[in-house]
């Protein structure tokens, strides 16, 4: 073998390395990411699996058990499509009409931990975990973005409320 | 009138940039040197208009200019004054500004001073890095001006996102920002060279400045990680979140071009490396600032979707497919014919490091875009959490470190495998030992001890390239003692020295993050005021809670007294501020750090009456290895990127002048650096730890002994009441609580005097005639003493009256009450101490 087929063997067997990392850790440890409409209609298959899963936060259902420390909070569907949201108008446009929307599916989560500090009304939640057999999410990470805080350009949204 | 004035500036700017950049092309084609001065009086110009408009909008947040509707939603009013001046970078507007500024102010630096081995790429240069910033100046300009006007003036504006008011965002953002816009530098120069088929000499022409963006990139990661640790409070300073992906990626790739810059200046080889490393790192920070705004990405912290995105991909596709263009059009000139060492030599080493940069480079990649990508291929969309991420690229950085250990033991040559027999063995001892003791330190999955021999190694044979060229030095005719010889080393030769600094720390931020990722706790506990619990090594005593209204919010802390392994420790105090404006809490962690491992204390809520607060509790080993990697690492780096004489071949007269430019600028970075350090370091540090001499001594540790003079003129000693039970009752006429409690002490003293317990009540810096009018008006018959000197409220630690003190017949301490104690508290203690 001369100097630089030993080269591009090693290369290749490093990069084939990798490959088999990349594929075998989205087989164990990478999550289904879903709407709450797309979860629903997993049915059982659903069950134990990792699931992440983004809605959009109602204020009145945050409940806090500081002493457990266990928060539950209902999640409403949001589209996943980026289209989607920026034909709804925008993020805190598409979660301020999910939150407003009755027909829309929900999801009861639970989180064994403390509350996160942006929990609030018409968050973006993206939350990490299992469904239970008891139709709850078990939530193992809780994410959240709030567009009022970060989105620079929502005219009218402080006028509005 | 500012926002007129700063919108006006910004459009002049925009018009200067273009002009400077078509005026280096003429100078080009025309052959004129008058254009060439032309197009650098541009770039001058651009940098001092847009350096004006940063002024006018930093003038707009010290001066409230709440009609801008930027500094409305950034400011307020109470601000603090270095928080205005951080505000200006706070949003999407005014960062976009800024970086329009130090793209400009770089361009500006390039062209101003020329050294010979750059002079005939500069022309080429000048028109790329003028359209690099024409581009972020239209952007800023058109898209996303922060001198956009309300119309009307609001009488306050919304304020900083508290999760921003910190030290070290007045660092971060400016820092990434001078790295991504110092990569625009050897991207500009790599077209260059193309264009002008001048591919041999650039990567090394160029090397300071890909350095220094390298630097200031690894600055802005190692700040923003420490700021993730010190204020999102979630135990952790890397979540492989999307915008940190996205300023890693180009440092992957930066990294890789250094190394294979060397390879090219050294051997003539890499030449297509260099050239598409610098391309990729270009179009990497494009691809980072586009996915962190165009909605691509799911991410918590990125900015909101804005109408960027198809602005940013357009730009990323045009500098893509042109540059690869060029590449391919001079493909001829780019072919090395060289012959390439062995794969076993120094040459092979460096080769494999640039394929597992280019490795993780993908991998960050893909993980980043991996709902698109399983979407496209499957239909289904999985999403990488931090599991995948560790998996993944955890190998990859393990190989890494293993190629820093191994390539001193190899030889430029293939004759490597002599050398490796020699130089081999500090190196395996070095794995040998680390192991050993990462195992008996407890540390004993397999995984993290494969990591700890790599570690080892790495360290040994660092080690010993530093031990044997200093040995060389003062054996040598110089006969230099071995500091000397040290200092000479790094003087002679920066270059070599500073990479094996920054390798060092790099091998110290390794053993950070086996020990952070691998061995982590996390933890809730609800704990009770007084009573202590245990976790790993530690006993936490929750104390108080205290608040103090602030300006525009409500801080509330705890303090807990940490003992390690029974020993008093130190007082955390993590705290909660509670923002009204914007209806969110921000959790304050308070740490201690220790070379083995950091303790990190959450407040995450607490009872009505502040009774009982429960925390989040984590325990971090090796977490201190990370941080001072990462200063040892930014010292390596700076060591790299400072000149030395030698390298400035320049008539005398002329390098001295040069030499002051260069080292005054160089000075000014360092500060930066190290004002940086200190204001994340400084401050981490400082979270909520105040040292005292001592702590309460815990139940069941003994009760710290005493003699007393009572006011009644006898004497009290607590070793005299073995066999007895003992209440000992700090307090103080000027403490209204104690005076509450006072009748309670009373009633439970007559109900256990005659079943032998005893009572003491010690006044706390206080005086004879005020403590004998209270024992007059609570009509007190228990013994009384004041503690002169105040070394028994010292020996029980106290922090506060009124405390109180149960001590068993044993001398052990039972119970303790930090604040007022009811009757029924003491009564229910004393029948169970009673019964035993």
């Amino acid at each position: 073998m001369t100097g630089r087929t030993k080269f591009v063997f090693a290369g290749l067997l490093i990069a084939a390395a990798v490959t088999y990392l990349i594929v075998s850790s989205t087989g164990s440890t990478a999550h289904y990411f879903l709407t709450i409409e797309e979860l629903r209609a997993m049915g059982d298959d659903a069950y134990g699996r990792n699931i992440t899963v983004s809605g959009a936060v109602l204020g009145d259902t945050i409940a806090y058990d500081s002493s457990s420390p266990r928060v539950t909070f209902t999640v409403v569907q949001v589209p996943g499509d980026p289209e989607e949201v920026e034909r709804g108008g925008g993020l805190a446009a598409v979660l301020h009409a999910a939150v407003n929307d009755l027909g829309a599916p929900r999801l009861e989560v639970v989180y064994n931990d403390v509350k996160p500090d942006l929990l609030q009304h018409e968050a973006q939640a993206i939350i990490r975990g299992q469904l239970g057999e008891d139709g709850r999410f078990y939530a193992d990470e809780v994410l959240l973005k709030c567009p009022t805080r970060y989105e620079e350009d929502v005219p009218g949204q402080s006028g509005g409320a | 009138m500012l926002a007129e004035v700063g919108t006006i500036v910004v459009g002049l700017a925009l018009a200067v940039a273009l002009y400077a950049a078509c005026a280096a092309f003429w100078g080009i084609r025309r052959a004129d040197s008058c254009w060439a001065l032309s197009a650098r009086n541009g770039v001058h110009t651009t940098t001092g208009l847009l350096g004006l408009a940063l002024l006018a909008l930093l003038v707009a947040f010290l001066g409230d200019q709440f009609q801008i509707q930027y500094v409305a939603q950034h400011s307020s009013i109470a601000l603090p004054l270095y928080l205005k001046v951080s505000s200006v970078w706070a949003g999407q507007e005014g960062s976009l500004l800024l970086w329009s500024f130090l793209q400009a102010l770089f361009t500006s630096l390039v062209v101003a001073r020329p050294s010979d081995r750059t002079r005939s790429l500069v022309p080429w240069a000048t028109v790329f890095l003028c359209l690099v910033t024409a581009f972020f100046t239209a952007v800023t300009l058109f898209l996303s001006s922060p001198f956009f006007q309300l119309g009307m003036m609001p009488p306050d504006g919304q304020g900083l996102n508290p999760l921003l008011r910190h030290p070290g965002m007045i660092f971060h953002p400016p820092a990434l920002y001078l790295g991504y816009v110092g990569l625009s530098v050897p991207f500009a120069f790599a077209l260059a060279a193309l264009v002008t088929r001048q591919v041999r000499g650039w990567p090394g022409a160029v090397r300071r400045w890909t350095l220094a963006a390298w630097l200031f990139l690894g600055l802005g990661l190692l700040l923003g990680a420490r700021w993730a640790y010190d204020v999102l409070g979630w135990g952790g300073y890397w979540g492989w979140d999307p915008v940190e992906n996205a300023g890693l990626l180009p440092w992957f790739t930066v990294t890789a071009l250094l190394h294979s810059a060397v390879m090219q200046e050294r051997r003539g080889g890499f030449r297509v490396w260099n050239l598409l490393l610098a391309v990729f790192s270009f179009t990497l920070v494009l691809f980072g600032t586009f996915t962190t705004r165009s909605g691509l990405i799911q991410s918590v912290h990125a900015f909101a979707r804005s109408n960027l995105g198809p602005y940013f991909l357009t730009a990323i596709v045009l500098t893509l497919a042109g540059s690869l263009a060029l590449v391919y059009s001079r493909r001829s000139i780019l072919v090395n014919s060289r012959p390439v060492e062995g794969l076993f030599s120094r040459d092979g080493m460096f080769f494999l490091a640039l394929i597992l940069f280019l490795t993780l480079t993908v991998s960050v990649l893909i993980g980043s875009v991996l709902p698109t990508i399983t979407e496209a291929l499957t239909g289904q969309r999985y999403e990488a959490g931090p599991d995948w991420f560790d998996r993944v690229t955890g190998p990859q950085f393990a190989a890494l470190v293993l190629v820093i250990g191994v390539c001193p033991l190899l030889g430029s040559t293939a004759s490597a495998m002599r050398r490796l027999r020699s130089r081999g063995l500090p190196g395996l001892l070095g794995a040998a030992l680390l192991t050993a003791g990462a195992a008996l330190a407890g540390f004993t999955q397999w995984v993290s001890l494969v990591g700890f021999a790599i570690i080892g190694l790495a360290g040994a044979t660092t080690l010993a390239e530093y031990v044997r060229d200093v040995a060389a030095r003062s054996r040598g005719p110089a006969g230099e003692n071995p500091l000397r010889a040290l200092w000479s080393l790094f003087g002679r030769n920066r270059r070599k020295y500073g990479g094996y600094l920054v390798h060092t720390g790099v091998i110290l931020m390794a053993l950070g993050i086996v020990g952070t990722r691998m061995y982590a706790l996390e933890t809730e506990l609800v704990l009770s005021s007084g009573k202590p619990v245990p976790v790993a090594d530690y006993t936490l005593v929750f104390e108080e809670l205290g608040g103090e209204p602030a300006d525009d919010h409500l801080s509330t802390w705890a303090s807990l007294a940490v003992y390690r392994n029974g020993d008093y420790l130190t007082r955390l105090e993590p705290r909660m501020d509670q923002y009204v404006g914007f209806d969110q809490t921000v959790a304050l962690p308070a740490l201690h750090s220790s070379l083995r491992e950091d303790l990190y204390l959450v407040l995450a809520g607490w009872s009505e009456n502040g009774a009982i607060a429960t925390f989040k509790v984590f325990v971090n080993p090796l977490a201190s290895f990370l941080w001072f990697g990462g200063l040892v690492f930014l010292v390596g780096g700076a060591v790299a990127v400072w000149p030395s004489a030698r390298e400035e071949r320049v008539p005398a007269p002329q390098a001295r002048r040069r030499m002051l430019g260069t080292n005054v600028g160089l000075v000014v970075g360092l500060l930066v650096v190290v004002a940086a350090g200190v204001a994340m370091w400084g401050w981490g540090a400082g979270f909520g730890i105040e040292a005292r001499s001592a702590g309460r001594p815990l139940t069941g540790q003994p009760a710290p002994d005493f003699t007393l003079d009572l006011l009644d003129g006898s004497t009290l000693a607590l070793a005299d009441l073995r066999g007895q039970v003992v209440v000992i009752n700090f307090w103080a006429t000027w403490c209204p609580p104690c005076e509450d409690e006072m009748p309670d002490l009373q009633v439970s003293w007559s109900e256990y005097q005659a079943e032998g317990v005893v009572f003491v009540g010690i006044a706390f810096d206080d005086e004879e005639a005020a403590v004998q009018k209270m024992i007059s008006r609570f009509g007190l018959t228990y013994p009384m003493a004041l503690d002169v000197g105040g070394n028994i409220s010292a020996a029980y630690g106290i922090t506060g009256v009124p405390e109180t003190f149960v001590v068993d017949a044993q001398g052990n301490v039972a119970h303790v009450h930090i604040g007022p104690v009811s009757v029924q508290e003491l009564r229910d203690e004393l029948e169970s101490l009673l019964e035993e």
